[in-house]
Formats: C-alpha cells, sequence, structure tokens
C-alpha cells in the first residue's frame, strides 16, 4: 500500500503556551513535542512520505523537525516536506484545511493515484497502530474513514467532530459542538484515497467550501454523496485542546496505564535527540510520583509532577502537581503548586506561585519569577 | 568515488576481546560495553572525535562485533554520516597475497587498512583505543604535533609512581621529545604513562606498518614495534601531556569505579561540563523515567525509560530498568535493561545488560575487611533466581 501522509499543526491558541509556537510543537511528556505522536504514528505504519502544513509559527516546528531523520524520514524519495503559505504563493492565512490542501495540491499529485492518504492532527494526541485503520478503511470500501473514541463527548466539550454510530452504521453527525455522551469524538485522524480527495478538494473549493469536517464530511454524507467508516480507538487518546485540558492530560502521563499505553502502545515515540547526561538524584532530594526526563538535576522535592530535560530542582525547592519544561530553573526554597514553567523559566529563590488545578499558573518561556 | 582530502582521519582500534571484564564480555566486544546509565564506551573516542572536528574514522572491529557495529550502524549519532564525513567500520577480510586474515595485532590491524586511509590522503593519523573514558580535543593534540614538526606524538599523563611499571612509560627530556620507551618497565625512570593515543605523519606510519609486516618477528603492535622502532630510526617524537580526567576500564573493578566518579554534587568525571563538548550516544527512543511515590533515590544516575518503586543509593541505572518495589540496589552499576523485583537486594555489583533479579535475591554485600573490592557481576540475560544469593564478588 502506497500511502502519503498529511499533518496539520492545528493553529488554535491555547493561551500563553502556543504565544511563539504551533499546536504541533508544544511540549508535551517530559521530552515530546505534540507533533512527535503523529510522526511516530506515521512512520511506524510504514508512511515514507508526510506533508505538514503550517500557517504560522512555524519556526520552532522546522527547528524540532529538521529533515525527519529521528523519525526515519530524511528520504531522498518522499521524505518530509514542509507546506506553508509562503511557499504556496499564498500569503494569507488559510481559511480551512480544505483549503489548505488546495494550496498543497502539487504535494498531493505527486506520486502514485493509487495511495491512500492519512491526515492527522497535532493537538490530539494517540499511540495508534495506523497499518490496521488502513486495512479496516480499505475492507469498508467507505470514502472516508474517521478513527473516534468513545467516552470524550460529554455534552460539555465543544467537539471538532462527534458521530453517533448505531449498528456500526453512523446515523447522525454534529461539528463544533458539545455532542452529548452517546456520540464518540472524531480524533481528527482521517483516511482516504488520494485521487478521490484530489477531486473533492477541487469541487469544494470551487464552491467556496474549505471546512473539512462541516463541508466534506458531514456535508457530503448528509447530501448521501460521502460514505463514512467509523474506526473505534480502544486506546488512550488525548485531546489538548485547552490549558486545561493539556495540564490535566500531562499529570495523567503520571499513571502507569496511561504512560504504557501512549509510550509503549503500539510502538514507540520517537523524537528529536538531545543528548543530555542522566538525570542527576542529589542526596537530599525527594522525588515522588513523577515523569522524569534526561538531564535534569534535582535536589529538591518533586511530587506528582513532569519534569522536563535539563530541568533543575535546587535544595529547598518544593514542586507540586507541575509542569516544569526544558531549562527551567526552580531556585531555592521555591514553592510551586498546579504552575506550568514554560521553557528556560527562572523561578527565583524563595518564590512562591499556587494556581488551582483547574486553574494552573502559566509562567512564559524565559521569564523570571 | 570522490573522496574528499582529509587533513586528519582517526582510525580507532575496537577489536580486544577485553577478555578482563569477564562475563561483561562474553557476547559483547568491549568498546560496546554500556557506560554511565545511556552510554557505551565507544562513545567516548567517538564523540571526542566528533568534538574535535575529526569527521572520518575508520573503526577496527574483530572479537564478537554484531553487537558493536549495530550500534556503530552508520554512525548517525554521531553526526558521521554525512556526505564528507563517514564511521566505517572495518573488519578483518581475505586478500588475494593472503597478507590478511585475522588482525594479528594493533599495528597489523592498521596494517591491513592501508587502503581505506590512503583514500583520505591524511597528513595525520590519530590512532584511538575503544576502552577509555575521557574528554580530549584530539584538534590541540594534532596542532601541538604540527607545531613541534614530530612524526608521533604520544598522549601521556603523570601516573603515580607505583603504578608506573603496569604502563607503557615514555622517558622525556625538559622540551617534551621522547628518548624512550619502556614497555611495562620493572624500575620505572619516569612516571609519563602512554595513554594509548597517538598521533602520526601519515606518510611515517604508513612506511612502518608496511616494514613491521615484513619483520616476521615482530608481534605487529604499536607499543612494542612500531614506536621503539620509529624512535631508534631518530624520528622526532612528542609527549603530549594531558591532565584531565582518563580512564581505562579494562577491568571490572575500575568499571565499576568509572561509573561511579559520574555521581556527587561535584563529580571526579563531571559529564555536564562543557555543553560545547558533548558525549553523543545512539538513541533508545524511551520515554521518561517513572519515579513512584515509594521511591527513594539518593545520590544516583536514572536514565531515560526506568521506573522506579524501590531504594536506589549511590548507584547507576540506566536506560530501560526497573526497580521494584521495596528493593535495595546500593554502589552498584545497573547496565540497560535490567529488572529488579520487589524485596531484591544489589550491594557493590555490576548488573549486565537486561539481567534479571528476581524478587528477594541478593547480589553481592559490603566489601571485605582488607578494603580489597569484591564486585559481583550478572552477565548479559542472566537471571538470579527468588530467594537466591550471589556472593561477592562472584559472577553470574
Amino acid at each position: 500500500m502506497n500511502v502519503m501522509g498529511i499533518i496539520f499543526t492545528n493553529d488554535a491558541s491555547i493561551g500563553e503556551l502556543t504565544d511563539k509556537r504551533t499546536m504541533a510543537s508544544l511540549p508535551f511528556g517530559g521530552r515530546y513535542r505534540q507533533v512527535d505522536f503523529a510522526l511516530s504514528n506515521l512512520s511506524s505504519a510504514g508512511v515514507r512520505h508526510v506533508g505538514i502544513i503550517s500557517r504560522h509559527n512555524y519556526q520552532s516546528l522546522m527547528n524540532h523537525i529538521g529533515d525527519g531523520e529521528e523519525w526515519g524520514l530524511e528520504l531522498e524519495e518522499g521524505g518530509l516536506e514542509f507546506l506553508t503559505p509562503y511557499a504556496q504563493s499564498v500569503t494569507d492565512t488559510y481559511r480551512g484545511k480544505l483549503e489548505s490542501l488546495n494550496s498543497a495540491m502539487d504535494f498531493l499529485e505527486y506520486g502514485a493515484d493509487d495511495e491512500l492518504v492519512v491526515m492527522i492532527d497535532s493537538a490530539i494526541l494517540s499511540n495508534v497502530d495506523l497499518t490496521d485503520v488502513l486495512n479496516k478503511h480499505v475492507e469498508s470500501g467507505a470514502d472516508v474513514t474517521v478513527v473516534t473514541k468513545a467516552g470524550v463527548a460529554n455534552g460539555v466539550k465543544k467537539l471538532d467532530l462527534a458521530l453517533k454510530v448505531e449498528n456500526g452504521q453512523v446515523t447522525d453527525m454534529v461539528v463544533d459542538y458539545a455532542a452529548p455522551a452517546e456520540y464518540v469524538a472524531s480524533m481528527d485522524i482521517f483516511v482516504l484515497r488520494k485521487k478521490w480527495l484530489i477531486q473533492q478538494v477541487k469541487e469544494m473549493i470551487a464552491r467556496d467550501k474549505f471546512h473539512m469536517d462541516r463541508d466534506l464530511v458531514m456535508g457530503g454524507w448528509q447530501r448521501g454523496k460521502v460514505s463514512v467508516n467509523v474506526y473505534p480507538f480502544a486506546g488512550i487518546a488525548m485531546f489538548n485542546e485547552s490549558a486545561e485540558e493539556y495540564f490535566r492530560n500531562s499529570l495523567a502521563l503520571i499513571k502507569e496505564d496511561v504512560r504504557h499505553d501512549i509510550f509503549h502502545g503500539n510502538h514507540p515515540i520517537f523524537t528529536k535527540v538531545r543528548d543530555r547526561v542522566p538525570t542527576y538524584y542529589g542526596e537530599a532530594c525527594d522525588i515522588e510520583n513523577c515523569l522524569v526526563a534526561d538531564g535534569c538535576m534535582l535536589e529538591g522535592e518533586a511530587k506528582d509532577s513532569v519534569l522536563f530535560r535539563q530541568v533543575t530542582v535546587c535544595p529547598g525547592a518544593e514542586v507540586k502537581h507541575c509542569v516544569i519544561m526544558n531549562d527551567s530553573v526552580v531556585g531555592e526554597g521555591a514553592e510551586l503548586k498546579y504552575v506550568i514553567l514554560d521553557k528556560n523559566v527562572t523561578v527565583t529563590p524563595g518564590a512562591k506561585l499556587i494556581g488551582t488545578k483547574t486553574n494552573p499558573i502559566i509562567v512564559k518561556r524565559g521569564e523570571t519569577v | 568515488m570522490y573522496f574528499q582530502k582529509k587533513r586528519v582521519i582517526a582510525m580507532l582500534l575496537a577489536g580486544g576481546q577485553g577478555s578482563r571484564l569477564k562475563v561483561l564480555t562474553e557476547k559483547t566486544a568491549k568498546p560496546a560495553v554500556p557506560f554511565g546509565g545511556k552510554y557505551r564506551i565507544i562513545d567516548f573516542p567517538l564523540s571526542n572525535c566528533v568534538n574535535s572536528g575529526i569527521d572520518t574514522v575508520g573503526i577496527l572491529t574483530q572479537y564478537q562485533p554484531l553487537e558493536l557495529n549495530e550500534y556503530i550502524g552508520n554512525g548517525q549519532p554521531w553526526n558521521l554520516n554525512k556526505t564528507h564525513s563517514c564511521a566505517q567500520v572495518l573488519p578483518p577480510y581475505e586478500r588475494h597475497d593472503k597478507k590478511s586474515g585475522w588482525y594479528k595485532g594493533t599495528a597489523n590491524a592498521i596494517y591491513q587498512n592501508i587502503d581505506f586511509v590512503d583514500r583520505f590522503d591524511p597528513d595525520y593519523v590519530v590512532i584511538l583505543s575503544g576502552d577509555h573514558i575521557y574528554k580530549m580535543d584530539y584538534a590541540a593534540m594534532v596542532a601541538y604535533h604540527e607545531k613541534h614538526n614530530a612524526s608521533c606524538t604520544i598522549a601521556v599523563r603523570n601516573v603515580p609512581l607505583e603504578e608506573a611499571s603496569r604502563f607503557g612509560i615514555l622517558n622525556t627530556n625538559p622540551d617534551n621529545s621522547i628518548y624512550e620507551f619502556e614497555e611495562k618497565p620493572p624500575v620505572p625512570k619516569s612516571t609519563n604513562a602512554s595513554m594509548g593515543i597517538y598521533c602520526f605523519n601519515w606518510k611515517v606510519l604508513r612506511e612502518a606498518l608496511i616494514a613491521d609486516e615484513e619483520d616476521p618477528k615482530s608481534s605487529n603492535d604499536f607499543g612494542k614495534n612500531i614506536i621503539p622502532n620509529l624512535l631508534n630510526a631518530g624520528h622526532k617524537m612528542m609527549a603530549y601531556p594531558f591532565n584531565g580526567y582518563w580512564k581505562d576500564v579494562g577491568t571490572i573493578d575500575s568499571l565499576w569505579e568509572a561509573n561511579m566518579e559520574l555521581l556527587g554534587k561535584e563529580p571526579v568525571f563531571d559529564l555536564r561540563s562543557d555543553e560545547r563538548f558533548k558525549i553523543y550516544a545512539r538513541n533508545s527512543a524511551q520515554p521518561s523515567s517513572y519515579i513512584d511515590e515509594k521511591a527513594k533515590i539518593r545520590n544516583a544516575f536514572v536514565a531515560e525509560g526506568s521506573e522506579v518503586y524501590g531504594t536506589v543509593k549511590h548507584s547507576i541505572i540506566s536506560v530501560g530498568c526497573t526497580i521494584g518495589e521495596g528493593a535495595l540496589v546500593e554502589d552498584s552499576v545497573v547496565m540497560p535493561g535490567v529488572t529488579i523485583e520487589a524485596g531484591a537486594i544489589v550491594r557493590n555489583a555490576i548488573l549486565g545488560e537486561d539481567s534479571k533479579i528476581c524478587k528477594n535475591a541478593v547480589v553481592g554485600g559490603a566489601f571485605g575487611p582488607d578494603e580489597k573490592k569484591s564486585i559481583s557481576v550478572t552477565s548479559k540475560g542472566a537471571v538470579v533466581e527468588a530467594n537466591t544469593v550471589l556472593l561477592p564478588g562472584d559472577m553470574l
């Protein structure tokens, strides 16, 4: 099977954390960027031609991904391509996925016609076996396969696309709506035939339709023009679509079943190598129930927290329920509870930052508090 | 094919068995032995090369090369896989004139690969070995060699006089030029020990290797033959003093010690110092380590992908290990992929890759009253059964 991957970097904003980066390059899980999950899912399924569609703020992302070597995508044939607006002579941002796909038509039309396309987003993280999804898509004979997760819809959380499935058949679809619990949420992973997709994109754009979920999937299905197959995903799916969800999901990774599923479920998650030394635990440190990346220097106390690479926790410092990103330093005697420190933050000795479970304090990249 | 001319290339002797590491090198070559939680010994000379601007490295392998070859791969972790760089594994091979076969000695290994070196037409060749832990800027040594217009420069370090008879000793004039070389002298005249790191003018070395090969009595060894021969022939040879950390990890005791010297607030060998001089290692794609609420870790390294539920004191826990609840690991080196089950006790030990210490087993213990180190060692994949004991100094 000849498969092409398209990653959307998701330009949604979740506040300070995405001020200067896309959702795709948001650090997650101690040593990853969110896009690592999409890249690893694709590369583990043998996808060797991947396009990354990004509207803006893509510099940190390009820096992270480079030529795709860590994911086995540094290839002469296929490999990795950044599909940025500038490179496509469209300087304005896209209104929807279909519009961005239309701009990336050269990329889509490259290669054999019999290819399948996997479209995948960077804000919903999972360790999914795409080979199985692709096989099920072919078996189903449907135009579109949507990977879905049950138990996410709750009548409160607004979902991009939610589907009601009865006896294996889709009976309803809603877009941008807080669907009730009997609906399954789209994980923003779609499989389609490339030739079919190209045709659909051209027809949609010709009619000024640009929204993938609303116009192509739901609209097409409602008009009886598009057959939709649902792939129910059984593993852990993390919807990081707000700062609160990001914070909650980050800390959920500490739980054994969650981290084993998302990091080891079907395949490893690959990321950029940093060549840090192993983490050093000092004579007086007290680390409990934490996820700790490499290169840290831990001499104080940390509980129920995620510590990224090269984090320093000085003697007497107390860190609880926190997400501390790369290179941040928690000074002597400082106290942090329910805090997200972005990269390279310095917490001065004795400082005290106390957030709440649903409203963590977020300290911006490079700041000193 | 086009080969870019190089000013300097390195040849890394990685074919030795390392028999003094006993069970640890039963199934793997010494340079591939894990070190410091996430490294292998060969990462040190390879990273030194890259950090010194040497981008062409020939790696001579012979003994148990499978794991080592896999590890080196195309040299990607050290950035040696680019258009004008390479990490070329050079195993022994069969040649039409039968002047080939197993590498007979260190000099013969280079002799058999003269063609490889010639392709790059280098001015200088740096000869390295895969059994030392250190950070060294070879470029500074080559500059020193060039400045003194020497044929050969040998890195030396000062060793205590009482230990000097274990080394190759270089007796030097006040300007550091060498007038005599003595291999393991019973009565050493100086304390300048050779570190086994040589810089040669390729033209000189090339001739010396060919002459050495024609001498049937030669043991084809750098220390025993090439160096003394060049000295006798009147070549200018310099000693290059090196004062940084350097450790031969050729024995169980020294391997254990070198690992322990990474620990502490101000370690004897600080891997963190000098961000620009990093040690690179092949990436294991493991997630962050998990430290449980019952875990207790003091003065230790814990590498990625490990899960700690028990107590770890003054130890190195490598990539992908599990330390079970109630288990105790103290003064030990735990190599990658080791599982230590609940209630097991490990003291003064080196646990080989993927070995397993089952429930309530006891490995090692306190050193004897004579302070002689008696380190317990498990080999790759060994299993210490539940409720059994591996005595101090024993190997499995």
